[in-house]
């Protein structure tokens, strides 16, 4: 059964639990080496720790954060948009402190996917006091596929 | 071509090629992200979902192509300050890509010049390719 709207829009708020993450070294090493950035220097970490630490630790699995709106990775779940908002440059061996929670839902309709919710969740990365990133995220919900309908 | 010298809107970065591709490194990454989704190391798995014969890269991946775009043309990884993207097509085994884009604004933030762009990750030539990603990125300027 389709989730009802109200219980979407109810999802709004929901706290993330998140978590410490230790930004390691060999880490930034290897993701230099994945992604084809220069390893030749080490005062500051790939960017795109600020997703990686965000995503890594906002503690609960993406198969728990599908369940919140009655799917599973099965249901073909896909990654909408992706954001990364960096305050201050993120440093190996550093620690960070991230939240988040659930920013918005939007239930649409389109010809190639049917009715389909979108579900926007933000993460922030906090080193002490100070605000280092956000991390800005959607997935897309399959609902129905083919029904004809669109916008 | 927009140089450091003369960042001007309208004018392009330069064209930033990634390369080709390499299947080995999405297993890397897949221990790094926790990224228990098999369509990124097991042929098997992608066939049997539809999507090809070829692995299919991580999405965080492509994002990252598009940073290390913008830190080379500016010279300074701690001047990278954003990027937002949507994922348009998936990005496989063996595929060349290359980073283009365009600056779209130059605004002073804190005392420093802040250029703001449309970036879009091409695959195949940068003439008649297809975009698989596109989105905005922000840099600070060198001083």
């Amino acid at each position: 059964m389709l989730l009802s709207e109200e219980k979407l829009k109810s999802r709004v708020g929901y706290q993330l639990p998140g978590g410490e993450y230790l930004l390691e070294p060999y880490k930034n090493w290897l993701t230099n080496d994945v992604v084809g950035a220069p390893n030749d220097q080490d005062a500051f970490a790939h960017p795109m720790f600020c997703y990686y630490a965000a995503l890594n630790t906002m503690g609960i699995s993406l198969e728990e954060l599908f369940a919140l709106f009655d799917a599973t990775s099965a249901d073909g779940v896909m990654f909408g948009e992706a954001e990364i908002d960096i305050k201050k440059p993120l440093t190996p061996g550093s620690t960070y402190s991230i939240s988040g929670q659930v920013t918005g839902v939007q239930r649409k309709n389109s010809k190639k996917l049917g009715i389909f919710d979108l579900v926007d969740f933000e993460l922030s990365l906090h080193e002490g006091k100070e605000l280092v990133g956000v991390s800005r995220n959607s997935f897309v919900f399959p609902r129905e596929l083919n029904n004809g309908n669109d916008e | 071509m927009a140089t450091m010298n003369n960042p001007k809107v309208g004018s392009k970065f330069p064209p930033y090629e990634v390369g080709i591709v390499d299947a080995e490194k999405m297993k890397t990454m897949a221990v790094l992200l926790q990224d228990p989704n098999p369509i990124h190391w097991d042929l098997d798995a992608v066939e049997n979902l539809g999507l090809g014969d070829k692995p299919i890269n991580q999405g965080p991946n492509n994002m990252a192509y598009v940073v290390n775009a913008l830190v080379s043309w500016i010279g300074d990884i701690s001047g990278f300050r954003g990027l937002k993207v949507r994922f348009i097509g998936n990005v496989f085994a063996g595929d060349r890509l290359t980073v283009v884009g365009t600056i779209t604004g130059v605004d002073q933030v804190e005392g420093r010049d802040l250029a703001t762009c449309d970036v879009q990750l091409m695959r195949g030539d940068t003439s008649d390719g297809d975009i698989v990603m596109s989105g905005q990125a922000s840099v600070l300027l060198p001083e």
